[in-house]
């Protein structure tokens, strides 16, 4: 039981982490708070499973598809409806509050359009989905297989972020955007780009989601909060602080599940995330400003 | 050269320069010098594009114009500003401010020499290469801050007060730093309140009053003015 729910509890924190990922480099970098957020990471659920069902293809194919039009996607919307506000907002600030609305409008027309096509009910689909036993526990196989790309879609953003040039670039832009400016960094393109790559990661997340949760069209803003929680314990824009913040929440929820009740998952986490805040404001990895 | 003619910018109605035009041949260290508020951080952040400059201004540089250019194009045409307060990254390590230093891309070319070359310049800065940027002295994050400047392999850098908050004996030899910095060919663009110490590494000096340009001249004939020496050297 020990090993079970560790296991899932990585495997759920992997998820977390990797989806918050993308939050933390809209928020960060971009200063868009993204309300819809989590309508994206479903809405590629949702396209994962239609091409699963009818079009047979395995959620691991379709990810070649539907992560570089996640991108494509969110780069539209961070250039019809978001570049207005950011040419108009005097400050980082007005630009997070005017996010959070238009978001908030955003979060409804892509739940509507799930709803429409979808409908209302809860929806899975069963891949891979046959038992292993491992380190003397049983687990599904594609909990393990979501685990093993979960660590490695993570290790890649972390690989170009802390790493690679561009990634250095976008980080600037989270600490300092107009010192970005001075070190010839075009901030409006990495505010895109940044945006981009945040719904990049979101879709990957849905379509590894698919594989083993099941999922209707009104769950996205479970996946904001919780993507939420865990940026703001890591610390903003802090990409080490929001790997942490994701397993070590996969894994309380785990165990309390496991060991004490699974309905009192979502009262611990955010008791887990209280606690966190009032010991360190700036989150675990932040720095109190 | 960098050429600057008709320099007027407001902050709503407040006009913070006022017609202002400098000139400054490569290689050459140009004082700008005034008491607070005379408009001098506003000249800079005009020239590197932070703040919005009247529809009269002209800025070239090299014989291209840069009035109308954003902050990043204007240091990928040659201009590096060390703002008021630094503008380092404090939660990055010294190493990687370095690097962004040379995000631009006239500056990828060579970019491990310039890199080798400031570090001779700033030894600390080597032994500090992990350590984040705001945990170091004041004197480290000039040094940082110039040092990142430099790796845009800039033709001009534009220094905001690189003296303030710094010991006499750190300003000295990071002034005589900036002597050799401007002897290997970058030109400088310094604003001061530290006349003595400017004029004396300076080539020209301007000096500015309530946004305008009111003297100017080489720094030997600044130093001899009398009216220069009660106003700004104390004499």
């Amino acid at each position: 039981m020990l090993t079970n729910a560790i296991l899932s509890g990585l495997t759920m924190g992997g998820m977390y982490a990797l989806v918050a990922m993308g939050l933390t480099l809209q928020y960060g970098v971009s200063r868009i708070m993204n309300l819809a957020y989590g309508e994206f990471v479903i809405a590629a659920s949702f396209v994962a499973f239609l091409l699963f069902t009818s079009g047979g293809l395995s959620p691991l194919v379709s990810l070649l598809i539907i992560v570089p039009a996640g991108f494509a996607v969110s780069y539209l919307v961070y250039g019809i409806l978001l570049t207005p506000l950011v040419r108009r907002a005097r400050s980082r600030e007005a630009l997070e509050a005017d996010s959070i609305l238009s978001t908030f409008g955003l979060l409804f027309i892509v739940q509507g359009l799930m709803l429409v096509f979808f409908g209302g009910n809860y929806t899975s689909y069963s891949y891979f989905n046959t038992p292993v036993q491992i380190l003397g526990t049983t687990i599904a196989a594609n909990r393990l297989v979501v685990l093993g790309f979960a660590v490695l879609f993570g290790a890649a953003c972390y690989f170009f972020l802390m790493r690679t040039r561009t990634g250095v670039a976008l980080r600037a832009v989270a600490v300092d955007p107009i010192a970005a400016g001075l070190v010839a960094v075009d901030v409006r393109w990495a505010a895109a780009l940044a945006f981009a790559l945040g719904g990049a990661i979101a879709v990957t997340g849905g379509v590894l989601v698919s594989m083993f949760l099941t999922f209707n069209a009104n769950i996205g803003v479970v996946f904001t909060m919780k993507a939420l929680i865990v940026v703001i314990m890591g610390g903003v824009g802090n990409v080490a602080g929001a790997l942490a913040a994701g397993i070590i929440l996969g894994l309380v929820e785990s165990f309390v599940a496991t060991f004490v009740d699974p309905g009192l998952t979502i009262a611990v986490t955010y008791a887990v995330f209280l606690a966190v805040l009032l010991v360190r404001p700036g989150g675990l990895f932040g720095t109190a400003k | 050269m960098l050429e600057v003619s008709a320099l007027s910018v407001a902050y709503g109605k407040h006009q913070a320069l006022r017609d202002v035009s400098i000139v400054a041949a490569p290689g050459e260290i140009v004082a700008i010098l005034g008491s607070n508020g005379a408009g001098k951080s506003s000249l800079l952040k005009a020239l590197a594009g932070l703040v919005p400059k009247s529809r009269e201004t002209s800025v070239t540089l090299g014989g291209k114009d840069i009035s109308r250019l954003r902050p990043h194009e204007i240091v990928e045409a040659g201009l590096a500003l060390v703002p008021e307060g630094r503008g380092l990254f404090g939660d990055l390590s010294v190493a990687e401010n370095l690097q962004l230093g040379a995000f631009a891309k006239r500056a990828r070319q060579g970019e491990a020499d310039r890199l080798a070359r400031v570090l001779d310049m700033f030894p600390r800065l080597k032994e500090r290469r992990a350590q984040m940027a705001r945990t170091m002295s004041g004197g480290e994050q000039q040094m940082l801050a110039i040092g990142r400047a430099l790796m845009s392999s800039p033709d001009f850098v534009l220094l905001d007060e690189p003296s303030l908050g710094l010991a006499p004996v750190v300003t000295q030899s990071l002034f005589s730093i900036l002597g050799d910095i401007a002897a290997a060919g970058t030109g400088i663009i310094l604003v001061e309140q530290n006349t003595r110490a400017s004029l004396r590494i300076a080539q020209h000096a301007y000096l500015l009053e309530n946004g305008r340009i009111v003297g100017q001249g080489t720094a030997a004939e600044l130093s001899a003015d009398p009216a220069v020496q009660r106003a700004y050297l104390g004499l």
